[in-house]
């Protein structure tokens, strides 16, 4: 899905959020912002986009506790900063923008994460994007490696040309947190699929055992919860190349919410799921039958583990019968495993046992 | 100090008597001693042998136990002194370690009491059980005429050095200075370099009246719960009139300052009552007695026996009202004795004998408590409670009750406890103090304290004080740490506490919409015209009028209360804002209480209004409509710093008022009511020696609940 970077619109959109409040007032009613309720209860599929969207549920920040007032006062101050932003032509960190807030008076923020959640309110009710914002977050993104030729406009304004494998050492190509358009293009690439990796070690065997180059693919280093410059490249790289994507993580809850938001969307940013997920992808394992099936190291699911899989049964995204299968089992074997627990059967047995296999499955090996 | 006169009696008869002159029995009645008849003979032991034999009863068991009594005995001394001649007490303790010696502490203890008159200065500092307060009933603390001998003793005992003493009294120009040594086997002091001298202070000053004694002990200095300085602390909370100045053996200096100027109030002696009168006494008394007949007798001598009772505690012991006191045989001593306790009676009915007078009693007072708890805990809150005095076998007593709460207290461990008996700390064996247990029984959950299982010491970032008045304290032993149960004065205690937390409660409910109200001006006074300045700011527009907005957020009426001392008028300025942030015209009346009983006038009510009843103001205010305000100002002449610090403000109407708490006119009726009652009974007590034949007018009965405090509790 491609997308136009209009700095008017953005600022009418965000005139539209300040007027709301004002007008308010004019009228002599509390100042308010109405915005999409960002739960699980409310999001629902698209079926045009193919992702899950929030839905029609709506709620309203009055200003008449003061906590939400504060709120209401820091859009403002944010509102007025983005388009100080555009204007000299900057972009910030969330970070940065929350210690600028020190200085906004009753409108400073009380923590990094108040900031990082209005960014997104905003987002959301503006349909605007972080990066039209010019805000940028503070994780860098995933780490790739394999025959992938793009090009990415450096600091000096210049394309530079890398191939994700000729061109990088053993960490790979670093994703930059703008992967748009106007900051990377998509030349060429020489593989059948990619493979995005929830753990660092996994991802560092499969190179090291040359995976990528023998069964023709490029790896891609999640680094746990996925942040959105991965998951939007990941997305540019299905649509614009075609490749099918395969997910390996961990067997636990956590790693199934992961999967989620690759592929229907995160619950957290619904507003832009038709740009960061991907419907097609798959995920490979490890499964709850891999545990029983390759008879893995296991731990007993926590209390925790337990609450997340049963609240990811009522998760509309898991609402497919393979992924209520799945969860169902877990929660019936009582067990996890990490990937890495496939070291029990030798070093090799990942790249030559398993994920053939599991690959086999899936049609790609 | 701490030594009964049970043990006394035991040393004295079974071992053999000191020379000494007088003792005091367990009721306080003096008696002659019959030491110099039983000394001729029965073995003479030497006191030095005495006091070894009782050290850990005098307080002086162990090193650092030993530095606390000295310093204790030296106080109290002070204290008492100061108090009997109306003189505002200045001490100053200072210890200093001796270098060179292992555990040698030198105490140096000076007051401003009246001093001592060169004449009595022997006997005061070397000779054991003479003293000027044991041949009274009332509340003191020195009792027994052992005290600071005993330091004396420990000294000599422990290091071989006289003890320096420095004495002025007000009508000689100089004092007198004098070395004390203890003759132990005469119990004599033995006086050596006595002199006159010119005796000024630190700024050369020179000092009108006063004692300054300096001696050196075996002893350690200790920090933590059982110290001196802990001591020294506790005693300057329920001493508020006192200033203490305490340097401690690393030089460092801790000043506690006069709150008050306000002395204890003057306690008189009493007789003592029939309930609480023993067999032995009674005999003494009647053999001594030089009235002609038993009526006269037992009027003069008790308390509470009017012409009527006297004539029925006869006719019930069976006695001749015209019986000689002092020719009465044991049977009827005995017979007396049961009429007392109301075992017999008298045409079927017990005896009604009147409760004995309380004006012996010295309690500190709600607002003193208040000040003596912040001048050394720093919080704001203080809930206080003074009981009503009342009487447990013949001994009127009293409980009051202070907490204080908040901020700058540790919040995860028990709250601290400060015990006290007539102004003295009780420092040792907190856990088997009758008022420990009292404060264990509460279930202090409901007060918002932790408490596991609503049992035991609480936990939270609180203080809790007890102090009992009694003419008669009963500890658990000789050694006077603990106050051994009672059931009378526990369930004072406790009820006292139910008070107090619920004082408590009613703060922290209060304080929690306070926070709310406070959000709520800050909503509106400083984000709200930002939101409007911003937002006109970014769509290039005019700031928008807030006044409906603001109505619309509030939705409230709100009173706002503001109690400040005013340094230049020393009096407390109070303002209270009424505002109404609703969308009706609205109509009240506003209420609040002032310390009216403790003396405080209104002065500058420029508004009117009317008095309620003692202690309650009401005005009838205007219609306010929609965001309009009204104010209400006055000021509180006749208190001191901190003795006012937050007004409670009432409302009469229909909406619920933020910051004000609804008239409870039940509540109101009931002051009233006691109001009445109090004019009626007169609220002097009446003296002792005019007799009274009518004993419904009895002024405190066993069990009267009634309280000094107007809002200690919700009616
Ligand atoms: N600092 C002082 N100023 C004036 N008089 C004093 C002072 N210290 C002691 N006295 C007098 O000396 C008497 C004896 O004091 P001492 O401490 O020995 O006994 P006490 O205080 O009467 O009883 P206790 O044994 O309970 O302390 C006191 O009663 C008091 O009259
Ligand atoms: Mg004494």
């Amino acid at each position: 899905m491609a997308r136009v970077n209009d700095p008017e619109l953005t600022k009418r959109e965000l005139h539209g959020v300040v007027a709301e409040m004002y007008d308010r007032m004019v009228k002599g009613e509390a100042p308010t912002m109405t915005l999409p309720v960002r739960t699980k209860n409310n999001i629902g599929f698209d079926k045009k986009l193919g992702v899950y969207k929030y839905g029609k549920k709506r709620s309203v920040r009055d200003a008449s506790s003061l906590g939400s007032a504060k709120n209401l006062l820091r859009a403002l101050h944010v509102v007025e900063f983005i388009e100080e932003m555009i204007k000299s032509g900057k972009s910030s960190t969330l970070r940065e923008m929350y210690y600028i807030s020190e200085g906004w008076g009753y409108g400073k923020f009380g923590s990094q994460n108040d900031s990082n959640n209005l960014a997104e309110d905003l987002e959301v009710i503006t349909t605007c994007l972080r990066e039209d914002f010019k805000l940028r977050p503070e994780e860098d993104g995933a780490r790739m490696i394999g025959n992938l030729t793009l090009q990415e406009k450096n600091r000096k304004g210049e394309w530079m040309r890398i191939n994700a494998r000729d061109d990088v050492g053993d960490s790979g190509y670093g994703v930059p947190y703008n992967v748009e358009i106007e900051k990377i293009e998509l030349l060429e690439h020489d593989v059948d699929f990619i493979m995005a990796i929830e753990t660092g070690g996994m991802f560092d065997r499969l190179i090291e055992n040359g995976f990528d180059e023998d069964y023709r693919c490029a790896l891609l280093h999640l680094k746990g919860q996925p942040a959105r410059s991965t998951r939007r490249i990941l997305k540019r790289m299905n649509e614009e190349w075609g490749l099918p994507v395969v997910v390996f993580l961990d067997g636990d809850p956590w790693s199934f919410r992961i999967f989620a938001s690759i592929a229907y969307g995160a619950i957290k940013t619904a507003h832009i799921s038709e740009y960061l997920a991907t419907p097609s992808a798959s995920y490979l394992g490890i499964t709850a039958d891999d545990i029983l099936a390759y008879d893995l190291p296991a731990d007993e699911l926590s209390k925790k583990d337990v609450e997340a899989l049963n609240a990811e049964l009522s998760d509309p995204r898991f609402a497919d019968g393979w992924w209520q299968d799945q969860i169902n089992m877990m929660l019936e074997i009582n067990m996890k495993a990490e990937q890495q627990s496939l070291a029990k059967y030798g070093l090799d047995f990942v790249t030559d046992t398993y994920l053939p296999e599991k690959l086999g499955e899936l049609g790609l090996a | 100090m701490p030594l009964l006169n049970n043990l006394m009696q035991k040393e004295y008869f079974v071992q053999g008597p000191l020379s000494l002159g007088l003792w005091r029995t367990l009721n306080g009645e003096i008696t002659m001693a019959i030491a110099e008849k039983m000394a001729s003979n029965q073995k003479q032991i030497a006191i030095s042998e005495f006091f070894e034999k009782n050290k850990h009863f005098l307080g002086f068991d162990s090193m650092p136990r030993s530095i606390i009594t000295a310093v204790k005995e030296s106080v109290d001394n002070s204290l008492d002194a100061c108090e009997e001649a109306r003189i505002l007490p200045d001490i100053k303790i200072r210890l200093t370690k001796i270098e060179d010696k292992k555990d040698v502490i030198e105490l140096m203890a000076e007051d401003n009491g009246p001093g001592i008159p060169e004449a009595a200065i022997g006997k005061v500092f070397g000779q054991l059980l003479f003293g000027s307060r044991f041949h009274a009933i009332r509340q003191s603390r020195g009792q027994q005429g052992i005290g600071i001998t005993g330091v004396v003793m420990y000294s000599q005992l422990t290091t071989g050095k006289p003890t320096i003493v420095v004495s002025k009294i007000a009508n000689e120009t100089s004092a007198v200075s004098v070395k004390i040594g203890l003759d132990t086997r005469k119990n004599k002091a033995i006086k050596s370099e006595q002199d006159r001298i010119i005796w000024e202070d630190d700024d050369g000053v020179l000092k009108e009246h006063g004692v300054k004694v300096t001696c050196r002990m075996k002893a350690k200095y200790q920090r933590g719960k059982q110290s001196v300085y802990q001591y020294l602390r506790m005693t300057s909370i329920v001493n508020p009139h006192a200033a203490i100045t305490f340097t401690d053996p690393d030089g460092e200096v801790h000043h506690w300052p006069r709150v008050t100027e306000r002395l204890p109030t003057k306690v008189d002696a009493i007789k003592p009552h029939p309930h609480g009168i023993e067999l032995g006494q009674l005999q003494r008394m009647l053999r001594e007695s030089k009235e002609s007949r038993m009526t006269v007798f037992l009027r003069a001598n008790f308390s509470g026996v009017s012409m009527r009772a006297a004539k029925q505690l006869c006719e019930a012991a069976e006695v001749s009202e015209k019986a000689k006191p002092s020719t009465l045989k044991p049977d009827p001593i005995r017979n007396l004795i049961e009429a007392f306790q109301g075992e017999r009676l008298c045409e079927g009915r017990i005896v009604k004998l009147l409760a004995p007078p309380i004006n012996c009693l010295s309690p500190i007072e709600e607002m003193l408590i208040k000040k003596g708890l912040s001048k050394t805990i720093d919080s704001k809150f203080i809930s206080t409670m003074t009981r009503a005095p009342s009487v447990s076998h013949g001994n009127p007593f009293q409980i009051e009750v202070g907490l204080i709460f908040g901020e700058g207290m540790v919040g995860d461990s028990h709250v601290e406890i400060l015990r006290f008996a007539n102004r003295v700390p009780l420092m040792y064996q907190q856990g088997g103090c009758l008022l420990t247990k009292a404060i264990e029984k509460v279930d202090w959950r409901q007060y918002g304290l932790e408490q596991a299982g609503g049992k035991g010491v609480p936990k939270g970032p609180a203080a809790i004080l007890v102090h009992l008045a009694s003419t008669n304290v009963q500890f658990t032993s000789e050694a006077k740490e603990a106050l051994a149960d009672n059931e009378i004065v526990f369930e004072e205690t406790r009820k006292a506490m139910l008070e107090m937390g619920r004082g408590l409660r009613k703060h922290l409910e209060k304080k929690k919409k306070m926070a709310k109200t406070r959000e709520k001006f800050e909503l509106i006074n400083d984000i709200l015209p930002a939101i409007a300045a911003k937002s006109a700011a970014i769509l290039g527009r005019p700031v928008p009028d807030l006044s409906g907005s603001i109505t619309k957020i509030m939705n409230a009426i709100i009173a706002e209360e503001e109690s400040v001392w005013n340094k230049e008028t020393k009096q407390v300025d109070v303002k209270i804002i009424f505002y109404n942030y609703s969308s009706r015209a609205r109509q009240y009346t506003l209420l609040t209480n002032w310390p009216e009983k403790s003396g405080a006038v209104m002065v500058g009510n420029e508004r009117g209004g009317r008095k309620e009843t003692t202690g309650i103001w009401a005005w009838k205010m205007e219609t306010l409509n929609p965001g309009e305000n009204a104010m209400i100002e006055y000021s509180l002449d006749g208190l001191e710093k901190g003795d006012w610090t937050e007004t409670d403000v009432f409302f009469r109407g229909n909406q619920e008022v933020i910051g004000a708490t609804k008239m409870d006119e039940k509540m109101l009726e009931e002051i009233r009511n006691q109001e009445e009652i109090s004019r009626a009974a007169g609220i002097e007590i009446p003296d002792d020696d005019i007799i009274d034949e009518d004993e419904d007018t009895a002024p405190v009965a066993e069990g009267d609940n009634r309280q000094t405090t107007l809002f200690g509790g919700e009616a």
